[in-house]
């Protein structure tokens, strides 16, 4: 026992003080001409494809500002970087992830990671440090009821996703000389703070229309199977189906609905973009007349001084990541254009005072104009709602920008 | 025994280590916190797995079940639910010092009964499984009870909850659960050496060596394999509300059931550092915390491929554990004296 203990004590002080002595020393983050931000992202885990379009989209931004000469604080012009971690689409890792970018790295500038989850994971971490955390893809809004004062997104909240499409289909009732209040409303959720929210919002939606949810399903986080949903859709007949599962949950729900050729007049979804819906050699013509919730689309009208219009943006992007940006990716460019606009009028690297010049953003991006609640959410944004008409995504709403009509009822493809 | 001052050095040089590392390395704090949860999930993990012979992959179940019981209990004192979903300026989950550490304490003592009790039931029922069942039932009880915690609408279902924010006025949460999880780890390890010195150690090495004839001695096996899960559950509660305290938000499946991750990673720890030793559980964590870490913060995207390949080398190589593979390489420093005996 006894000289195994001393040799156990080298071996694990040992351990210790390696281990530690090589993750590095902390250092301050604006050295030099260089402005460090940081965020911890999904690079791998289930949230790998979206966590690529916000870290793509980070990157764009900031290259955009760099090339543009960087941002001018105090009179010195300082360039932008951002230091990432993988949180492995995993809360528990997020915080912690979130805590070593504030205590180790010095970080002091947040960017927000992907999915409302996570977000709500780092949300208080940030809160706890006073370092300002600017996000495109946190959109529950149990984010923003909390009184946090350092979280700022640039992106409408979950509730508001799909609230057009019940509105659609009400007018769509009216043209039919039917009263909306006879519609019923099939609902598929991923049991997930984001989706959840969409859920609720459509419940609040259906009150408002008196119309009536006859299927409320939560599917798990990781769904393989939707079976079960569809065999009920096919047995009640909705008029309306609205299901937000997700990038894996929507690619499953488009396919496994034209499989059992289960359909409804009107059938809206979120992550149509992520997962690909318009790809006619993965999904034939299955994703046709689907309504896709989006914070942003390129047809929009939007434009600021880095990238010029919507359409610009997307086209840029395209020619540097060689495919269309999904709006995850808008979101996520448009939160280091809101950043770098705060910093330079805060003209400081003062967490606070930064934070204060956040909150009194008031500008106009490519991806829409940014004017930021007391409670963080952008207000100035709408949602759009786009359908996928023979494989192409057309705006049918908010009818400022729609430019076709909306193609009612669905055909069973 | 040659001397005794050398166990009260190796205590005091990890007592040493306990004290100061958060005070000298304070951008760590997390960090240490998690390292010190890691030896106790490895640690008691070890008592089924390694003492016993029953491999257990649901014992994750009694670290969320204790991380939501306290939670709960902290809301249920000083919250209303509703509130949360009030959109406010104003509304925010500061308490006082006292309130927090009362909440968090009686939390603690409700989650350990509750984790107490519900291995009795469940090890009543699956622990007359043996071997490979024992292990894919266990493994099952995990995988339900996260997906359970998702639908209770109590416990914020899959939108999941928040703990209440540590009280500004007791400085650093980092620096308070460092010394906690510290604490508990040293609890547990001396509980456990005690507990594997006496009667009932014996009785669960009898089990793991040859479970029928320890029935044929007279030995309750049942009943001893029932109140070493309960043990380990114990533990595992107080680890559980400490986490979900120190991480502010509790998700279902990644933060208070996480059977891939923390589930795994105890079988894992406990076989990398030699399971069936007193010290291998701790060694195993240790190495495998900090070496999970390194890797994080320099193979962006790769951590997880670099941390499969050193299992896969420690597996092949040391397949006893670092301890095991220790013992066999200097059987001397184990108390194991070969030639003395047969001479």
């Amino acid at each position: 026992m006894s000289k195994n203990s001393k040799f156990l004590s080298v071996l694990a002080c040992g351990a210790v003080v390696t281990g530690l002595a090589t993750t590095g020393p902390a250092e301050a983050k604006v050295e030099g001409d260089t402005i460090t931000l940081g965020s911890a992202v999904s690079i791998t885990g289930r949230y790998a494809v979206n966590g690529k379009h916000t870290k793509n989209g980070y990157d764009l931004g900031v290259k955009f500002i760099n090339d543009k000469g960087g941002i001018t604080v105090g009179g010195k012009k300082y360039k932008l970087a951002i230091q990432y971690y993988d949180d492995e689409s995993t809360a528990a890792r997020g915080t912690q992830l979130a805590e070593r970018l504030i205590q180790q790295d010095q970080i002091k500038f947040i960017l927000g990671p992907y999915s409302s989850g996570m977000t709500k994971a780092i949300a208080p971490v940030v809160e706890k440090y006073g370092v300002p955390m600017v996000e495109g893809n946190g959109a529950s809004r149990s984010i923003f009821n909390q009184g946090f004062r350092y979280t700022f997104a640039v992106l409408s909240t979950s509730e508001q996703y799909l609230s057009t499409a019940i509105d659609l289909a009400a007018e769509q009732a009216k043209k039919d000389g039917k009263d909306p209040s006879s519609l019923k409303i099939a609902l598929g959720v991923r049991n997930e703070p984001f989706a959840l929210d969409i859920g609720a919002g459509i419940h609040d939606d259906a009150k408002r229309h008196g119309m009536e949810i006859i299927i409320d399903e939560k599917f798990p986080k990781e769904v393989s199977d939707m079976t079960s949903f569809l065999t009920k859709i096919k047995a009640l007949k909705p008029d309306v189906v609205v299901v937000s599962a997700h990038t894996v949950g929507g690619a499953l729900f488009v396919r496994q609905m034209t499989e059992q050729k289960a359909n409804a007049p009107i059938v809206a979804m979120t992550h149509c973009e992520s997962a690909k819906i318009e790809d006619s050699t993965v999904f034939g013509s299955a994703g046709e007349d689907i309504l896709c919730a989006g914070q942003w689309a390129p047809e929009l009208t939007y434009r600021d001084d880095y990238f010029g219009s919507a359409m610009d943006y997307t086209k840029t992007f395209e020619k540097v990541y060689g495919y269309v940006p999904p709006y995850q990716a808008a979101e996520s460019t448009a939160s280091v254009l809101v950043y770098a606009d705060a910093i330079a009028r805060a003209g400081s690297f003062d967490t606070a005072k930064v934070r204060d010049a956040l909150a009194a953003t008031d500008m106009q991006t490519f991806y829409g104009n940014v004017k930021f609640a007391p409670t963080g959410q952008n207000i100035a944004k709408p949602m759009v709602l786009r359908q996928l008409q023979n494989g192409k995504y057309k705006l049918v709403a908010p009818s400022r920008w729609a430019d076709t009509p909306l193609s009612f009822p669905r055909m069973a493809q | 025994m040659s001397s005794n001052n050398k166990p009260v050095l190796l205590y005091g040089g990890i007592l040493l280590i306990g004290i100061f590392l958060p005070l000298a390395l304070p951008a760590f704090q997390t960090q240490i916190s998690v390292m010190w949860m890691m030896v106790t999930f490895a640690l008691t993990w070890d008592i089924l797995g390694g003492r016993m012979g029953y491999n257990s992959f649901g014992n994750i179940v009694f670290f969320g079940v204790g991380m939501y019981a306290s939670a709960s209990m902290q809301h249920e004192l000083y919250f209303d639910i509703g509130q949360f979903e009030v959109i406010s300026d104003q509304f925010n989950l500061q308490l006082t010092p006292e309130k927090y550490l009362f909440g968090l304490g009686l939390g603690m003592i409700v989650g350990a009964v509750i984790c107490v009790a519900l291995a009795w039931v469940l090890g009543s029922g699956i622990l007359s499984l043996r071997g490979h069942y024992f292990a894919i039932c266990t493994l099952g009880l995990g995988v339900a009870v996260g997906e359970l915690a998702g639908t209770i609408d109590y416990i914020g279902a899959g939108s999941g909850m928040a703990a209440p924010v540590f009280p500004l006025a007791m400085g650093s949460a980092g620096l308070f659960y460092s010394y906690f999880f510290f604490i508990l780890v040293v609890v547990t390890f001396f509980s456990l050496k005690w507990l594997y010195s006496t009667r009932f150690g014996l009785a669960i090495n009898a089990i793991r060596d040859d479970e029928d004839k320890a029935e044929a001695m007279g030995l309750h096996t049942t009943r001893y394999k029932t109140l070493a899960w309960c043990v380990s559950a114990f533990f595992l509660s107080f680890a559980g509300a400490g986490f979900g305290h120190l991480n502010g938000f509790i998700d279902p499946l990644d933060v208070a059931f996480p059977g891939a991750t923390f589930g795994v990673w105890m079988v894992l720890m406990a076989i990398l550092g030699g399971k069936g030793t007193l010290w291998g559980p701790v060694v195993g964590a240790l190495a495998f915390h900090i070496t999970q870490e390194f890797f994080w913060s320099t193979l962006l995207g790769w951590q997880r491929v670099a941390l499969g390949l050193m299992i896969v080398i420690v597996v092949v190589f040391f397949p006893l554990g670092i301890m095991g593979w220790a013992r066999e390489k200097w059987p001397e420093r184990f108390g194991h004296i070969l030639e003395e005996e047969s001479s």
